[in-house]
């Protein structure tokens, strides 16, 4: 499956992911370094404590010594430094923790959007031109047309309001606790999922259509196979080639849907911690945490093109 | 004898040439939702355009009903959490969204059409460096992008306009990029060059012209992610600053007493969606409209 070439491009792959985390970060510091004041300027401390502020996070060096301590600390010990708000914090520990958090709720959203995508998609498929494909498609326009915080508010009115909760009405996510509570994280990958779970069932419609109509299917049914088997064995496995395609820009929305989602329901992952420190001006915190974001991305890309290699035998780098 | 002149008999019956755009307008109209779907976006600029000269109470003014009141006839929708009348803000939070919204795809007709073309058309190195540049831009998280950018820059109306744009560009380049590259092999674009077209003429008199429709599509597409771009930053707290009521910072403040008062979340919410929706539907008819080949 994974040939010489395929570990080159691998290779080639990281280093590229690489290279853009640095750029990404570089603009991120030097852009941020640029804006007028600094990170103390609200302590109100003044005089001989304040360079001594200054001289304990090194920002009374020349900017570009700065960039250069922050590329070592990164480089040789993934170090991204210390919250410039919560005095002593450190970010990289912190970024870890929750992006486990993050990933949590993320990966069961994703769950939700193949997974309901999928369903509705066939189901379009198989009936077309009945009412409940007519339901269906339309039902897919109103999702992706609906922010996912909108939707989530009428979950929570739904469940947590009027029919009065189903999760005690808190959205408290549990610190600590190596997985969040299933029963309060439904919600909010409902939240997350949903929008693009129709971006799925529109895709897997058309492509579905398309495959059903071909010989490979007819002759499928001549054998007399049962409809079940065809439709999941042999016709769904190929109308999937199209849907991977569009697997790269959803996984990255759902990381950036989880900004909102997670401040919404309250949740510590990284999307509110990222937030936070853009409102809380936390410098620091923005740029470590728009490094691991850069990350993320570029090794979800990587990952969703190799997953191509193991659909669809035909495709090689 | 019969048969001839039954031929010529089905010949005339044939309707008149028609050109793409009466086509696209006629296929247009049977289109129901698209149809519905403008009808509401004509209302939305009405009310847009009145609410620049007339609201029912000022859409700053505090304590003008009780806070978080609920509807009432007074108020038809309620007051927020400042007191403030929640229909005149929900009125002027359209010029926000409306203004973004076309602002944004209007900048990016400017900026993508042009490095399309160029790349579409004259390949080479010009091609190998915008596409690059594209997918760098494609590999980093647009919502991230904006508001770090809207961070660096400043939360203003224009400044998040600037940020979608610089999130927003690539979609319409790589799209004039690929007609330009598939046009530029057409005979009608070698006749030109033939009869001695100056390069401007060439891109913007001949290719870009038959690139039309898929470029009508993806504005009007571009529109309601521009829309929903905005709401984002303005629910984040990043976006449009207070007084100026945005329906994303309007929505934002409604969940924090979502217990209580409701409405303060469901009318911007609604507001939101139904024109998010208009938007698409409307994009989706004029593709339809516009590319027979691809009817569902």
């Amino acid at each position: 499956m994974f040939t010489r070439g395929t570990l080159i491009y691998i290779a080639q792959r990281i280093v590229l992911i690489g290279f853009t985390v640095l750029v990404v970060s570089s603009v991120v510091f030097l852009g941020i370094h640029r804006l007028p004041g600094d990170a103390l300027f609200n302590e109100k401390v003044r005089g001989a404590a304040y360079i001594a502020l200054l001289h304990q996070y090194g920002l009374d060096k020349p900017l570009y010594v700065q960039y250069w301590n922050f590329l070592v600390g990164v480089v040789t010990r993934g170090d991204l430094g210390e919250s410039l708000v919560n005095r002593g914090l450190k970010i990289t520990p912190l970024v870890v923790r929750e992006l486990g958090v993050s990933a949590e709720v993320g990966g069961m959203a994703l769950v939700f959007t193949i997974g309901l995508g999928l369903l509705l998609g066939v189901f379009a498929a198989v009936r077309q031109n009945t009412w409940l494909d007519y339901a269906l498609t339309t039902t897919s326009v109103i999702g992706y047309s609906m922010p996912n915080f909108v939707i989530a508010a009428f979950l929570i009115l739904l469940f947590g309001v009027w029919l009065n909760n189903v999760t005690g009405g808190t959205f408290y996510y549990q610190l600590g606790a190596w997985h969040g509570d299933l029963g309060q994280l439904w919600l909010p990958a409902f939240a997350l999922g949903f929008p693009y779970a129709s971006i799925v069932a529109r895709l897997t419609r058309a492509s579905m259509l398309e495959v059903i109509r071909q010989d490979y299917i007819r002759t499928a049914r001549a054998k007399g196979l049962r409809e079940s088997v065809i439709l999941v064995r042999h016709a769904l496995r190929n109308a999937l080639i199209p849907v991977i395609t569009i697997l790269a820009p959803l996984i990255i929305g759902i990381i950036t849907g989880s900004v909102v989602i997670e401040n919404f329901f309250g949740i510590p992952g990284l999307g509110k911690e990222f937030a936070q420190s853009i409102l809380n001006r936390d410098y620091a915190i923005v740029i470590g945490v728009f490094t691991m974001y850069a990350a993320m991305v570029g090794a979800a890309n990587l990952l969703v093109d190799l997953a191509y290699v193991v659909i669809d035998p035909r495709i090689r780098y | 004898m019969a048969v001839a002149s039954a031929a010529r008999a089905v010949e005339f019956e044939l309707p008149p040439q028609q050109s793409l755009w009466s086509d696209a307008w006629r296929r247009l109209r049977r289109n129901r939702f698209a149809l519905i779907a403008t009808v509401y976006l004509v209302f939305l600029v009405a009310v847009a355009l009145v609410s620049t000269v007339w609201t029912p109470y000022r859409m700053s003014a505090i304590g003008v009903a009780e806070t978080y009141s609920p509807p009432s006839a007074a108020h038809l929708l309620g007051a927020d959490p400042l007191g403030r009348d929640l229909l005149s803000r929900l009125m002027v939070g359209s010029q926000v969204s409306l203004i973004v919204g076309v602002g944004t795809q209007v900048l990016v007709l400017l900026v993508g059409v042009p490095i399309g073309l160029l790349a579409g058309y004259y390949r080479g190195w010009l091609d190998n460096v915008v596409t690059f540049i594209i997918n760098v831009f494609y590999g980093i998280p647009d919502v991230l992008v904006a508001m770090i950018m809207v961070f660096l820059l400043g939360p203003s109306l224009t400044n998040i306009i600037i940020a979608i744009v610089a999130t927003r560009w690539m979609d319409m380049a790589r799209l004039v990029r690929g007609q330009a590259l598939s046009l530029r092999e057409r005979e009608f674009v070698e006749a030109g060059r033939a009869a001695g077209a100056k390069p401007f003429k060439m891109l913007f008199g001949h290719i870009m012209p038959n690139a039309m429709g898929p470029i009508i599509v993806q504005a009007t597409l571009g529109i309601p992610a521009a829309i929903l771009f905005e709401a984002f930053l303005s629910f984040l707290g990043v976006g449009v600053q207070p007084p100026t009521p945005s329906w994303g910072s309007m929505a934002n403040e409604g969940v924090q007493a979502i217990q209580y008062a409701p409405h303060i979340v469901i009318a911007p919410s609604i507001a939101l969606s139904l024109t998010l929706m208009a938007f698409n539907f409307l994009g989706d008819g004029l593709r339809d409209a516009l590319d027979p080949r691809s009817r569902r």
